[in-house]
């Protein structure tokens, strides 16, 4: 099979990613999808406050997933479901297994990368102590109660303070079950404000800070957690530790860009983002492979993903057709001061600069974000590690610019 | 009744004001803490009645799925949500269920509808 644009996954980037090529111009679109409906974890995720931004309007995420693939409807972008990919070649020949047409070889004019990102495991952490059941990764804990609808247990603990974590003790809570607390290692909290006031909050759920578990307890089941406190160095605390019983623990403690089959194109990878080092426009290092969405970095926001999700799109198509400049010209863009990770990392001069940048620490006081070269300051009223700075920089602004790019946050 | 001091963190926007109010009996007198006006509306809101969207789901027959997720199509008052779930979960829908069908009409008096959030197609 021979396409112009292939997008590899169906979450919001990738149906966001297929629209704009199809609507870029690109004659054959297809899209591929490894479950049996398009959407990815949108399905999952029945709360509301997706497409804000984009929509103008408070979806939950599988309305936002409908209201996407409705759009999907209009094209003529072809979709194969239950269909796997398992290699992508440096020439775009990609490799897929379905139970319809068994092993396919589809040769891509370019592609897009909109796998999503996987959870942060246990062994990831290594917490000591036995591996009873009971132990699920929050959006495994989300899946089961929102898709298949079982509880996951009686008496949760949560560790981590990341956004499905805050999600998932509100759900679990107004399910009946009771979510004992939840224990973040930082010294702040990992997930939106807002998700820390409507889901704990509003429950009366505690969430306890410069906390960690230090042992898991239970032979068949989970029978309980041992809590101690960390220090500054995030160091338990010796003689601090405080044992809880409970059945449950969920994990909410960082998501992972699931890069495997980008490792297999030969695409690098940033070692901060943990996703394709990416020009402006969404391009990886290997010429006519883009990439959008959580496959790239972890996004607080869908809205985020859905710009990402556009502009790859956009780009796939132009690849295709031979209209984006195929000069490798380009600049690093690094972290100064504060600033944690910055996506893109790269400037091709092709198209204005939209940077997400996370900070290192919280400053809670108006800040500077400054862009240097050319030198740019926009200001912002705080920044904090669990909310993305977003800043744009005009293609004019960078046209003379040769050294790289740094970006720093810095009190105003 | 008498005047009491509370807290808020304002959720109308990502900046999350901090919010010390002193109120008498929901009317506003003094608050601290707010970049904007919108915060007077919200914390007026939350003095009277909290109100919140309730997305669950309720369990589905003749689908691929057990359960198919819903929503109050507008915001209904917060203490309510352990009553509402309480009627929730004696529905057995059958599919199929298309998106923006109504699950309850006017649940618990609030006049908000509980409405499908996805299609589900008979399986």
């Amino acid at each position: 099979m021979e396409v112009d644009v292939a997008a590899i996954g169906s979450g919001p980037a990738g149906l966001t990613a297929a629209i704009h090529a199809y609507k870029s111009g690109a004659g054959k679109v297809l899209l591929l999808e490894r479950e049996e409906q398009l959407g990815g974890i949108l399905k999952q995720c029945i709360h509301n406050g997706f497409g804000l931004e984009q929509f103008k309007q408070d979806y939950t995420g599988p309305e936002y997933a409908e209201r996407l693939t409705e759009e999907l409807g209009k094209t003529n972008v072809q979709c194969l479901l239950n269909t796997l990919v398992t290699n992508i070649s440096p020439d775009r020949i990609i490799t897929a297994l379905s139970p319809e047409h068994g092993a396919l070889e589809i040769k891509a004019k370019s592609i897009v990368l909109a796998m999503g990102c996987r959870e942060r495991t246990r062994s990831n952490i290594g917490i000591p102590g036995t591996r009873p059941a009971g132990i699920f990764t929050a959006g495994v804990a989300q899946r089961f109660v929102n898709i298949d609808g079982y509880l996951p247990g009686k008496e949760v603990v949560i560790l981590g303070s990341g956004d499905i974590g805050l999600i998932m003790a509100r759900r679990l809570t107004l399910e009946g079950v009771r979510v004992i607390g939840v224990y973040e290692i930082m010294n702040y909290p990992g997930g939106l404000k807002r998700n820390i006031v409507q889901c704990l909050n509003d429950f009366d759920i505690q969430l306890h800070l410069s906390h960690t578990i230090t042992e898991i307890k239970g032979r068949e089941r989970v029978e309980g957690v041992t809590i101690s406190k960390v220090d500054s160095d995030l160091r338990p605390v010796e003689g601090s530790e405080q044992s809880i019983e409970c059945d449950t623990l969920l994990l909410s403690v960082g998501l992972i860009p699931e890069n495997e089959l980008s490792k297999k194109a030969g695409i690098e990878l940033s070692t901060t983002t943990g996703g394709p080092i990416t020009t402006e426009t969404m391009e990886t290092s290997v010429p006519g492979i883009f990439t959008c969405g959580n496959v790239s970095t972890v996004f607080d926001l869908v809205d985020y993903v859905a710009q990402t999700g556009t502009a790859a799109g956009i780009s796939a198509a132009r690849y295709a057709s031979g209209s984006l400049s195929r000069i490798r010209q380009s600049v690093d863009i690094v972290a100064g001061k504060n600033v944690r990770l910055l996506f893109p990392e790269r400037y091709s001069f092709q198209d204005d600069l939209v940077l997400f940048i996370r900070a290192t620490e919280p400053l809670e006081k108006p800040v500077t974000i400054e862009v240097a070269p050319p030198g740019s300051r926009i200001n912002r009223p705080y920044a904090r590690p669990n909310e993305m700075l977003r800043v744009k920089i005009p293609k004019g602004k960078l046209a003379q610019v040769r050294d790289p790019i740094r970006v720093s946050i810095r009190e105003k | 009744m008498a005047v009491e001091k509370r807290h808020f963190v304002c959720v109308v926007c990502p900046i999350g004001c901090e919010i010390d109010v002193v109120h008498d009996g929901g009317k506003i007198i003094s608050m601290e803490g707010n970049k904007c006006e919108k915060s007077e509306e919200f914390v007026s809101q939350e003095l009277i009645e909290p109100m919140r969207i309730l997305t669950t789901t309720v369990r589905i027959q003749w689908s691929k799925w057990a359960v198919i997720p819903v929503r109050a199509d507008k915001a209904v008052p917060k203490r309510l949500f352990p009553r509402i779930m309480k009627q929730l979960r004696r529905i057995r829908l059958q599919a199929p269920v298309n998106m923006l069908d109504v699950v309850v009409k006017d649940v618990l008096g609030t006049g908000a509808n509980i409405i499908a959030t996805r299609t589900m197609p008979r399986e």
